[in-house]
């Protein structure tokens, strides 16, 4: 498997194939390197974070590539940090159950997000991890040509707590 | 009806995350969902919810809500029809 | 890579109609379905029509096999029990370190974000490691979230563990609970029906949510025989449309189905067993995706009308029926259906057909745009 790009995003900004490439947050890092998409807005944080890796990761690639390439994601949290949120529109006096929140109470949906942005068909896939583990993610995106054969993998890790502690450390590998 | 058109448009943009629009932005006659502002099904589901939360207006059939949502002046009319609070 | 077959050994479902495949089998031959109006269940204000486990009966279970029972949540529990009795009827020792677990869920332990202030149980993959370590498995297992596609991902991250000779054997635990959470989520999004629901049927209002567990242990192995399962192909694609709303070409879903027809002849096909949730946008998208792959006149069957849609494990729970059915030489009928209600006719019927041919394709299609198909074939090539 050989790694065409590599973006780490954290609160200190996102660094794209070694280089600091900006000091700015999730939000402002739409702004600088998108900017086109009003649905961003819509998506909650976890959503916006592989949105922008994901930005930043494709930038070199075809489109023609992109149609049949492969979004494999990682976390811990699953959504727990919407689930959070679903929750409270649903507890305590006010039963307003939000639709926009729960549709996004599915961890997978950060794999749908980036498909519909790109116009990728092929495999969308979220596993949910005891711990951060590379070797294993790599495992799983390798196995991935075993039954299918994919332009490239988009693959790695994608987890947000809050504003301060947020990580997608996210890659394109190809065979 | 201006005011009510005013708050529905600030009670949107905030409801359905409308970032980077303002009130004067919406045009209170244009369609809301196809062109206008791109909405989908997810904020149709979400404007029923508006209504319930802020004015108390149950619409059990979603197909009853394409009429009341072409444009923020129809959401108007009819809340300004059918409000409970 | 070490083989290239894949077997299924053992199975189990374990849902409101039984505890046991063979159960589930006979119940849904039968037409049995529990699904039933439940109104002030989860606390919520409305109604809503599901099929739903009862809570004391499954504590007498677990009372009587888990132990310290009390330490695990319903969720896991069911997890345990389903997975207990795949295990109880194949030689597989679960503690083996070429053993993998392999969870699907999309919801997990989300209950407990209601029940208490302490949310660390929501952690899907701390509850897959519970289970595992039940099991005295040390491996750290897979957690596919995939939402409604889970079932069939999770037996397909096992055929690839399998055929990069990762492990020997997988255990695919397809799971999920409901809960105030899930149901509220989908009548925010009016996408219940009152009534059990009717797939493929022209009077569908929508869909009914379930509850069930489900495990297949899947297994390398070395030679073929006429009385076991093989994998044969599998397909994930993405519809690069919407995060909630079908294809209105099925795009995924043909490009599903496309590929396993690669692998699988369609006149080996006995049926499709697909998706049919009963809302009206999911079974049109499939007529047209099936209609678009030359299926149409291919038997296909939907089983939601009994079980309701089970989330995580409707995936592994329908594969497993579609083999019960296969060896017992039937298609399983759709429960609520009588009349075309989708653009192209589909080979559908109310009623227990039977089926000559010994190859099915299980599909399944969901939020985030995501579509999932198998295929499985007993014995080796028709």
């Amino acid at each position: 498997m050989k790694t065409i790009a590599h973006v780490r995003v954290t609160p200190e900004g996102a660094v794209l194939d070694g280089n600091h490439i900006s000091d700015a947050s999730i939000t402002g890092l739409y702004r600088e390197f998108a900017g086109d998409y009003p649905k961003f807005f819509k998506m909650d944080n976890l959503c916006r974070l592989g949105f922008v890796a994901a930005e930043l990761l494709l930038k070199g690639t075809s489109a023609e590539d992109r149609a049949d390439a492969a979004v494999v994601l990682f976390n811990r949290n699953g959504s727990l940090v919407t689930d959070r949120n679903y929750q409270k529109t649903i507890s305590g006096g006010d039963f307003f159950p939000s639709p926009a929140l729960f549709v996004y109470t599915l961890a997978n949906i950060v794999t749908g997000e980036i498909a519909i942005r790109h116009k990728i068909y092929g495999e969308t896939s979220f596993y949910v991890m005891p711990a951060y583990d590379p070797g294993q993610m790599d495992d799983i995106a390798e196995d991935l040509f075993l039954t299918s054969s994919p332009s490239f993998v988009l693959t790695g890790w994608v987890d947000y707590n809050d504003d301060n502690d947020y990580l997608a450390d996210m890659k394109i590998m190809t065979r | 009806m201006d005011n009510l058109i005013l708050q529905l448009k600030q009670q949107i943009i905030e409801a359905l995350n409308l970032e980077d629009l303002t009130p004067a932005d919406i045009d209170a006659e244009a369609p809301l969902f196809g062109e206008g502002l791109g909405l989908d099904s997810i904020d149709a589901l979400e404007l029923i919810v508006l209504l319930e939360r802020e004015y108390g207006i149950r619409l059990s059939n979603p197909a009853e809500g394409k009429e009341i949502f072409r444009s923020v002046a129809s959401i108007a009319s009819y809340v300004a029809d059918n409000r409970k609070k | 890579m070490e083989s290239t077959l894949i077997t299924c050994l053992a199975d189990n479902i374990l849902s409101p109609l039984g505890a046991t495949s063979v159960d589930n089998f006979a119940a849904v031959s039968e037409g049995h379905s529990m699904l039933r109006r439940h109104e002030g269940v989860f606390g919520l204000p409305e109604p809503f029509c599901a099929s739903l486990f009862d809570r004391e009966m499954i504590r007498g279970l677990a009372q009587a096999s888990v132990r310290e029972f009390e330490s695990y949540t319903f969720f896991e529990t069911l997890c345990i029990l389903s997975a207990m009795k795949a295990l109880e009827s194949c030689s597989v020792d679960p503690a083996a370190d070429d053993v993998l677990f392999i969870f699907s869920t999309t919801k997990g332990n989300v209950d407990c974000l209601s029940s208490s202030l302490d949310d660390s149980r929501c952690y899907l993959a701390d509850s897959a490691l519970r289970v595992a370590r039940y099991f005295g498995n040390a491996v750290t297992p897979l957690v596919v979230s995939n939402a409604c596609v889970s079932g069939v991902c999770a037996q397909i991250a096992a055929v690839r563990s399998l055929l990069a000779g990762r492990c020997r054997h997988a255990v695919v635990i397809g799971c999920d609970v409901l809960s105030g959470f899930i149901v509220s989520g989908f009548q925010s999004f009016k996408a219940l029906s009152p009534e059990p629901c009717r797939p493929y049927d022209r009077d569908r209002v929508g869909l009914n949510l379930g509850e069930a567990a489900a495990t297949m242990v899947l297994s390398a192995a070395d030679s073929m025989s006429d009385d076991k399962w093989y994998y044969v192909a599998s397909s994930n694609h993405n519809d690069a449309n919407h995060i909630s709303g079908p294809s209105r070409t099925g795009e995924g879903a043909y490009r599903v189905l496309s590929d396993i027809l690669k692998s699988l002849r369609r006149d080996e096909i006995a049926f499709v067993n697909a998706h049919g949730t009963a809302t009206a946008y999911n079974d049109e998208m499939e007529s047209i995706a099936l209609h678009r792959a030359g299926l149409d006149d291919t038997p296909v069957n939907g089983l939601k009308g009994f079980y309701g849609h089970t989330l995580g494990a409707a995936g592994v729970a329908e594969t497993i029926l579609s083999m019960k059915a296969i060896d017992n030489g039937v298609v399983l009928p759709t429960k609520g259906y009588s009349e075309q209600g989708t653009t192209y006719a589909l080979s559908i019927s109310p009623d227990v057909r039977t089926a000559s041919r010994r190859s099915f394709i299980k599909i399944l299609s969901g939020f985030g745009g995501s579509n999932a198909g198998i295929a499985y074939r007993k014995g080796g090539d028709a």
